[in-house]
């Protein structure tokens, strides 16, 4: 590996491997979690059923997305052509009147948020206000039901819209979602994965250069105390045989105990 | 009698409209039209009878567009008309064009009750209803002034005194300010073909008293369908209704009583044609009258019946001799066809082809 650069800055200790090799673990199961992979813990099941969750959801929304967009193709056909039908039977343009009879809004929307598997997603809720007919007396003289009825349609219309803007709303966040995840996989996958690796490699050959200076050193001052030792044991030894000698000597010439340093001054140890 | 004296005045308005009349689009042109692939193609078509009209118009013109430039048509031959005609019939004309200035008096009231600019509303009135002084009405700034600029500057100052005061235009809905007026109108037309001396005794008396009581009957029928479920009261209901047509007093009554469907079905029963209606739609459609769209591809509503009822009643009209219903019956039949040429123009641009043919043709 490249060294310095793609190494967490650690100091190579016990400790910090130890630090290392938990994170390196934790990696690789958040990873193996995210990724789908055959899960272990139990504990976390429900992290690695979330993200199959959220892509199903995905998928399925995109499937409802593509249903809505078509019924909206519908429903906006048959809503235009019911305005057909009101300026034939009305005979004019009732646009203006329209606009301005109406006061407030029949047609609303609550939003709430639904939790789709930790994911907040804003799901728009269409409702008619009750006894608003502002312009229920619009067309009186003629076309009135036509009228009625376009309002209807485009009631309809507008509630194909409102649940298409909920889908697609929701597909936005949850593919938001999803691509965090992915960068988050990718990310764990290429960046930490590797980089905590290589971590635990320099510690380890950081560890190693550290046993085996240890281990040289120690052999050295193994080496040095033998030295030191065998020369103390041939001093030692000297020393005892010159005892004997001496005693041998000493046994000769007298069994008193002789004067010991006249002794040695007159007799010189020969090697 | 009138036949004497009738061509002195009138013989060339007559003989200009009959004209008018014959250039009126007819069933194999009609078919010709529904063969369309493209709005271009439909315009190709409408040529012979609307050539310099469209001539402007850009290539694939919205249905808007078309409705416009075909009204424009009817607009231009209707001046003509007017400008050639004198005494009684200019007064009758005048009458013709009442029902579409109480469209654009209403529209105005709309705009200055919401405190719009009303002079950009002049643009979106009906140029039939188009009178010199109602650019004077744009100065009104609140509904009071409005009021009284009404009374004076147009003619529609009878219908409005009397029945309506300034707050009541505050107060109301405007749609029943409009109706309101419009039974106004509808009775003093009434009253005026069937009094004017002119007129009354002859044809024009008769042809157009029977236009009338359709037109009446019809507008009493639809407010009371239009009216269930809404704010809109018996007693107020009842004030709306034309006091003359078939249906009055009995049928009026009963309508203005009527809580749902089978009430005004009940209520008209005493008259043939209506009654033919309801049971037409009743078999037709199984969800109530007036259902003209949804499923049903071929069955008619109410409304339809009524056009259809209101053409073949102009079309009569052209039978008789010396009277001024035929540019009352002209006007209506150029207006249905109008309506045609934007419902087959509509079909074919929305692609709706399986519905084109819910146009009324009469000749």
């Amino acid at each position: 590996m490249s060294g310095a650069a793609d190494r967490e800055a650690v100091f190579p200790t016990r400790q910090s491997l130890g630090i290392m090799k938990a994170k390196l673990k934790g990696a690789e199961t958040g990873h193996s979690l995210l990724k789908r992979k055959n899960v272990s813990e139990v504990s976390y099941c429900q992290v690695a059923d979330v993200f199959t969750i959220r892509t199903n959801i995905a998928l399925e929304i995109t499937r409802r997305i593509d249903e809505a967009k078509r019924k909206m193709g519908r429903v906006m056909q048959i809503a235009a052509f019911s305005l057909a039908e009101v300026s034939y039977a009305v005979g004019g343009d009732i646009g203006y009147q329209v606009q301005e009879s109406a006061k407030s809004a029949r047609f609303r929307i609550r939003t709430k948020q639904d939790n789709v598997s930790g994911v907040l997603l804003p799901a728009f809720e269409s409702y008619l206000t009750e006894g608003n007919n502002d312009f229920g007396l619009t067309g009186l003289g003629k076309g009135g039901q036509q009228v009625q009825r376009c309002r209807e349609t485009y009631a309809r219309a507008v509630e194909a819209l409102v649940e298409l803007a909920s889908l697609q709303t929701a597909f936005v966040i949850l593919d938001e979602v999803i691509k965090v995840v992915n960068r988050r996989v990718n990310a764990i996958e290429h960046v930490i994965i590797p980089r905590t690796e290589n971590t635990i490699k320099y510690i380890n050959s950081e560890l190693d250069e550290l046993d085996r200076e240890e281990f040289y050193r120690l052999k050295k001052v193994a080496n040095k105390k033998q030295r030191d030792n065998a020369a103390a044991d041939a001093e030692m030894k000297a020393r005892r045989e010159a005892m004997e000698k001496n005693e041998s000597g000493a046994s000769k010439q007298d069994s008193g105990p002789a004067d010991i340093l006249a002794a040695e001054d007159d007799d010189d140890v020969i090697f | 009698m009138e036949g004497l004296l009738f061509n002195v005045n009138n013989g060339y308005v007559e003989g200009i409209v009959r004209g008018y009349r014959n250039s009126l689009l007819t069933t194999p042109a009609y078919s010709n039209l529904t063969q369309c692939e493209t709005i271009d193609d439909l315009k190709l078509q409408l040529g012979p009878a609307y050539g310099d009209f469209l001539a402007s118009l850009p290539p694939n013109p919205s249905t808007s567009a078309l409705a416009s430039k075909t009204t424009d048509k009817l607009i231009s031959e209707f001046r003509y008309v007017r400008a050639n005609a004198t005494g009684s019939l200019a007064k009758f004309m005048d009458y013709v064009t009442y029902g579409y200035m109480i469209d654009n008096v209403a529209l105005l009231i709309t705009g200055t009750l919401h405190e719009r600019d009303t002079r950009e509303l002049l643009e979106r009135c009906h140029p039939l209803g188009w009178f010199e002084t109602m650019p004077v009405l744009c100065v009104a700034t609140n509904v009071e002034e409005l009021y009284n600029s009404v009374l004076i500057e147009t003619p529609l100052a009878p219908y409005f005194k009397g029945s309506l005061s300034h707050q009541d235009l505050d107060e109301l809905n405007i749609e029943i300010v409009r109706n309101t007026l419009y039974k106004n109108y509808l009775e003093d037309f009434h009253n005026f073909v069937n009094t004017h001396s002119d007129m009354a005794g002859t044809p024009t008396a008769e042809v157009m008293s029977n236009i009338l009581e359709f037109e009446a009957d019809r507008r009493a029928i639809n407010i009371t369908l239009n009216s269930f479920g809404t704010e809109l009261t018996k007693a107020d209901r009842n004030k709306l209704y034309p006091t003359f047509g078939k249906l009055y007093p009995e049928g009026t009554l009963m309508l203005s009583r009527a809580d749902d469907v089978e009430g005004v079905r009940l209520a008209v029963d005493g008259v043939h044609d209506y009654k033919t209606f309801f049971d037409a739609v009743s078999l037709g459609g199984s969800s109530g009258p007036g259902n003209m769209g949804g499923g049903s591809a071929d069955g008619k509503s109410l409304e339809d019946m009524f056009y259809q009822k209101e053409m073949e009643i102009s079309k009569d009209a052209f039978t008789r001799q010396f009277t001024y219903a035929i540019i009352y019956a002209w006007v209506k039949l150029r207006e249905q066809e109008i309506r045609n040429i934007t419902w087959i123009a509509e079909c074919i641009a929305q692609n709706q082809k399986d519905r084109i043919g819910n146009f009324i043709s009469v000749f």
